[in-house]
């Protein structure tokens, strides 16, 4: 079963390729990572086959580890296992990459380094799949970073242009105040299970030393905060949209923000030794999911909303997450990843149509791009939670796990939430697709990018039947929605789409949003300043830290180069006195004086000048001191 | 075997005096030759080496019998390694010195005489021995900086030679109260004899001994030499500067602080972990507001070598390990970044970032390698810099001299380093070519062949850290145990 090790490797096989080629050559052999991930992905299916049925499995069904380092006593591996949730996540991983590739044939085939964009996404998927398979916390770190890196070459992508250069900057440096919650968390646990081994260190984590499991908790939480955006670390994810479309797609979907979600879920046992974390981790995402749904609901850039409605549907993930169960938040992530790529890439179709992100430019779209709006919609009802997308039933399986575990005010946050959530997708719909067109010429996706959307929709469509099956992949005895929780969705769903329709939908009736936008100023001020967490940021982070550096340097300069130069000028003039005495005692009076001066004049000039003698000084004086030291050292032995 | 590797080099010296004056060309390639001999000579010895086997190649006879001076050499996991760098840096550097048109013959002497002092630090086991290597790397170096230097060489150059002098006079100092409380210059029967001596006595001999490497690593705040030299310094100069000189320091506390006096060692274990720490954080502060791109290079050195020094401090087997894998991988990813540099200045001539802007767009090929190098030093899992920073870290953690908030604030010292790399390559490599930049070839074959040894190593030892932790874990396991850890 050694072929499992392919899945991961065979895109870094592509990326390893294409990297060393020259651009001609490489934007020729995009048909290499697309070969690459369509065999991952069918690789994946047979692993998915491996695990089938799953349910509660001790032991992986395929392990494999290689040592890579002595150190000490200990040995350090990378290793691989299969589980049926490294499976399943295996196969929504590729289908996405694999979608997303297949679009930017579309999407990209104009740009001038195209070869590199599908080295640097291969190599992406690569680090992701290698994430789900990985079965040691270190090799999990190295795969994140190497995540880490990728996201910063995708958003910076068009390195022209300022905006895509600051995005990508702003997210590899968010993303690493995380990571050094990661860092902390791996020297915890390598000091309490001195292994990094997954499997080993989930055994042992109850019985660490008091206060390990909290510490190491806190640090993977803070890292998954950090990869997961979550607030307050959640800054860098609305600008990264400054990369190409569907680079934003596999980082919202399958990869990166998936990559946070999936760790802790993997760790989830460290955490269950530190109830604190858990409750924490709960309120974080309740209250992420909240502020991302209402930040969504006032963007006007088609993708800045898609991006605040990844923030707060990650939210809920965490929400899951703190509330103990593993497999709903892995549900939704799974979920989450087909209709939120899908609405990445009809946004990319929107974008590319319409010469413009904002929509308030844009309008009409529905009759000249009838497929885009088809597969557009199904994400966004998915999205809105609307029964039977597969949105619905993995958001409610949250809520059923909130109630079940009595959550009464996170569930109703979350209440909350999804009905924002169907607000801003309608508020969308209709303000892209309905209306009069604004735009001439409208054209419908070259069929290379509407293949994968329809994927995509039909997933998306079908995805649903799959929670008892998933369910019992994990182990766990799956259920169908209760008929209340179908209500309480369509009525969350429906206020939240009905109030979308009444403000948005009715063209013929325009509703003027600025008095309430009045009457609440404070509270729109601060929505439409993203709760001041980027002017915090920048104003006291930011700007502080390069106040900061630039005093430091200063004080480099002056305070320690000046102690350093104080003391040899200190060490001129001393000697300069000896040197004044010879002077006066050989070439007289006017002589010594001239050098007097000289001496006293400008340091600087004094430096220049003086220094040279003085360094002779100092060999003679070492070469003295040796001969002496060893005359004495002689005298010693000899008596 | 050693001997050959530490005096090939001197072989060169004198053929590039024999050679005549009106053949310029010449002297490159007799450097060319004697130090890739000498990496031959180098590599043989790598794949000699028995990493279990201690101290290996040695070679002793008594030199100055009356006060038992010998000619010892040998190498262990610790030295080995660094005889291996400092062969293969000065190798690439003669590369990069291929277009030095000022006084070849004279430059290239001074580049092969200062290799024997470095070979010669890192093979020497008797300390009158070693302490003649240690300052005959001086003079070719004040040389270096002050021929082929920038503007301000001159002042440079002298800062470099006397501070370094300074703290060597220190150890100097150390060294003679050693024999005579410890009657030998062996360094190997001192490992065993040192630890006998009194705290009180070990404290002070440390105290010397800290004075003299501590300037070369160079630890905070001892460190104001390093970017003058840097700045001032030609490219192949920096490039050994940074890559083995500063190692000398490292060195230094791993062959005889820790070893020799292991009491004294405990009681400077706090000390030493505090100053590296503000040496982590401190430079890479310092290194995100410089104007000057070598400026920026040579104060990220001082927060790199700030890890070495932290994973010394734990005295641990994973810092220490730690510590060689900084060594090593500072040696080869800055050694890159100053190649690069090096590329950048030779079309544009200026160094001033403001000035550079867009290399990426122009030099891609140039842009790409910069951009890896930068990657691998700011710790990249993967590439060679996260080895080094991990462990000494990791090391540091589980040592129950340094306290936690330490390593926390050499971990934001990690998050500092990302912060001015790429704040760096964002203005440098990316953006609108600038005019400076626009209009300039990429690099030339003989460029990119004087960087592809690094980026394969970096890659190695990044993927597989036993290509370099095979040799070193042995001894220094054995060093953490003798130091109780």
């Amino acid at each position: 079963m050694n072929w499992v090790a392919l899945i991961p490797a065979l895109p870094a096989a592509a990326f390893v390729i294409l990297l060393p080629m020259s651009r001609q050559v490489r934007n020729k052999m995009l048909w290499l990572p697309l070969a690459a991930i369509v065999g991952s992905l069918v690789l994946s299916l047979f692993a998915l086959v491996q695990v089938w049925p799953g349910g509660e499995v001790e032991e992986p069904v395929w392990a494999i580890s290689w040592a890579f380092a002595q150190v000490g006593a200990s040995t350090f591996t990378a290793g691989f296992a299969l589980d049926s949730l490294a499976a399943i996540t295996l196969v929504m991983v590729t289908i996405v990459a694999a979608c997303v590739e297949v679009y930017s044939i579309g999407y990209m085939h104009r740009d001038s380094r195209v070869g590199w964009y599908y080295a640097v996404v291969s190599l992406f998927t690569s680090a992701m799949l290698a994430l789900v398979l990985s079965n040691d916390l270190l090799f999990t770190f190295a795969m994140w970073e190497v995540m880490g890196l990728c996201s910063y070459l995708l958003i910076g992508f068009w390195y022209e242009l300022e905006a895509p250069r600051k995005a990508s900057q702003k997210a590899f440096l968010t993303t690493r105040i995380g990571d050094l919650g990661f860092l902390i968390a791996l020297f915890v646990i390598f000091a309490n299970a001195e292994t990094f081994t997954l499997s080993r260190v989930l055994e042992t984590a109850p019985e660490w030393a008091p206060g390990a499991a909290l510490a190491a908790s806190v640090g993977l939480l803070w890292a998954a905060m950090g990869k997961s955006a979550q607030i307050p670390l959640h800054v860098w994810l609305p600008d990264a949209m400054a990369g190409p479309t569907p680079a934003s797609a596999l980082i919202h979907a399958a990869t990166m923000v998936a990559a946070g979600v999936f760790v802790v879920a993997r760790t989830l046992p460290i955490f269950e030794q530190a109830p604190v974390v858990m409750s924490a981790m709960l309120v974080i995402g309740a209250l992420t999911a909240l502020l991302g749904g209402l930040l969504a609901a006032v963007q006007h850039d088609v993708k800045k909303v898609a991006a605040y409605s990844t923030i707060s549907q990650l939210g809920l993930m965490f929400v899951a997450l703190g509330a103990g169960s593993a497999t709903a938040a892995l549900f939704h992530l799974t979920t989450h990843a087909f209709f939120k790529s899908l609405i990445f890439l009809g946004a990319g179709v929107i974008i590319h149509a319409a010469h413009t992100q904002d929509m308030r430019e844009m309008g009409g779209l529905a009759k000249h791009l009838p497929v885009t709006t088809a597969t557009f919609t199904v994400g966004a009802l998915a999205l809105a939670g609307f029964p039977p997308l597969s949105g619905f039933f993995s958001k409610d399986e949250i809520l059923a796990l909130l109630l079940h575990e009595g959550h009464p005010v996170i569930f109703g946050i979350v209440v909350l939430a999804s009905g924002i959530t169907a607000f801003y997708v309608t508020r969308l719909w209709f303000r892209v697709f309905t209306g009069p067109e604004q735009t001439e010429q409208l054209h419908e996706g070259h069929t290379s990018m509407v293949a994968p959307m329809v994927v995509l929709a039909a997933i998306t469509v079908v995805a649903g039947l799959g929670t008892t099956v998933y369910a019992a992949l994990l182990g766990h005895e799956g259920e169908w929605p209760a008929p209340g929780m179908w209500l309480l969705s369509l009525v969350i769903a429906g206020t939240g789409i009905g109030i979308g329709w009444w403000v948005y939908g009715r063209r013929s009736v325009n509703v003027n949003t600025r008095v309430w936008k009045q009457r609440f100023g404070y509270f729109y001020d601060a929505l439409a300043s993203k709760f001041y967490f980027d002017l915090t940021y920048s104003f006291v982070l930011v700007k502080g830290y390069f106040r900061l550096t630039e005093l430091a340097a200063v004080f480099d300069m002056r305070a320690i180069d000046g102690v350093v130069n104080g003391a040899s000028r200190l060490w001129v003039r001393g000697t300069g006195a000896t040197w004044r005495f010879d002077g006066a005692v050989i070439d007289g009076a006017v002589n010594g004086l001239a050098t007097l001066a000289r001496n006293t004049g400008t340091a600087l000039r004094g430096l220049q000048t003086g220094r040279l003698q003085n360094y002779q000084r100092f060999i003679v004086g070492a070469v003295v001191l040796l001969v002496l030291g060893l005359y004495v050292v002689m005298m010693v032995k000899g008596a | 075997m050693l001997t050959w590797i530490v005096f090939l080099p001197l072989l060169g010296v004198v053929a590039c005096a024999l050679l005549p004056k009106d053949r310029p060309e010449l002297p490159r390639w007799v450097a060319l030759a004697v130090t890739g001999a000498d990496l031959v000579l180098a590599a043989i010895m790598v794949a000699r080496y028995s990493p279990s086997g201690g101290l290996q190649f040695v070679e002793r006879f008594d030199w100055v019998p009356q006060v038992g001076i010998q000619y010892f050499l040998g190498v262990d996991g610790i030295s080995m390694p660094l005889v291996a760098l400092s062969a293969l840096l000065t190798f690439l550097a003669v590369i990069a010195s291929w277009k030095i048109e000022k006084t070849p013959k004279f430059y290239f002497a001074m580049m092969l005489l200062l290799q024997v002092g470095m070979n010669g630090v890192f093979a020497a086991l008797d300390f009158v021995l070693f302490y003649v290597f240690w300052e005959l790397v001086l003079v070719p170096m004040y040389f270096l900086i002050a021929q082929w230097g920038g503007p301000r060489r001159e002042y440079a150059a002298i800062k470099f030679f006397l501070y370094t002098l300074l703290g060597s006079v220190f150890m100097l100092v150390g060294i003679v109260v050693l024999y005579l409380q410890a009657g030998t210059f062996d360094m190997m029967q001192l490992a065993e004899l040192g630890p006998k001596l009194g705290v009180g006595v070990q404290w002070w001999i440390f105290l010397a001994f800290f004075l003299g490497f501590a300037v070369k690593v160079p630890i905070f705040p001892l460190h104001t030499w390093l970017p003058d030299a840097h700045v001032e310094a030609p490219t192949a100069g920096s490039v050994l500067l940074a890559g083995v000189l500063l190692k000398m320091g490292t060195y230094g506390f791993m062959r005889v602080s820790l070893p020799v006096l292991p009491d004294a060692f405990h009681s400077w274990q706090w000390f030493l972990g505090a100053l590296a720490v503000v040496s982590i954080v401190y430079g890479a502060a310092v290194a995100f507001a410089q104007a000057d791109l070598k400026k920026l290079v040579a104060y990220s050195s001082v927060s790199h070598m700030g890890f070495a020094m932290l994973g010394i401090a734990s005295g641990t087997a994973a810092g220490l390990n730690g510590a060689m894998a900084v060594n090593i991988s500072h040696g080869l990813t800055t050694g890159m970044l100053f190649l690069m540099v090096g590329m950048v200045y030779d079309r544009t001539h200026t160094r001033q970032i403001s000035d550079l802007s867009g290399v990426a767009g122009q030099m891609p090929v140039i842009a790409g390698l910069m951009a890896f190098a930068s990657f691998a030093s700011l710790g990249l899992p993967g590439l060679s810099g996260f080895v080094g920073e991990f462990l000494s870290l990791l090391g540091a953690w589980t040592s129950p001299a340094i306290p936690p908030w330490m390593i926390i604030g050499a971990a934001i010292g990690v998050l500092l380093g990302a912060a001015y790399i790429l704040w760096m390559l964002q203005r440098v490599v990316f953006g609108q070519p600038s005019a400076l930049v626009s209009g300039q070839p990429d690099a030339s074959t003989r460029e990119v062949l004087s960087v592809v040894p690094l980026v394969v190593l970096i890659v190695v030892m990044g993927v597989y850290w036993s290509a370099l932790l095979a040799y070193v874990n042995p001894a220094v396991t054995a060093l953490a145990q003798s130091l109780g850890a």
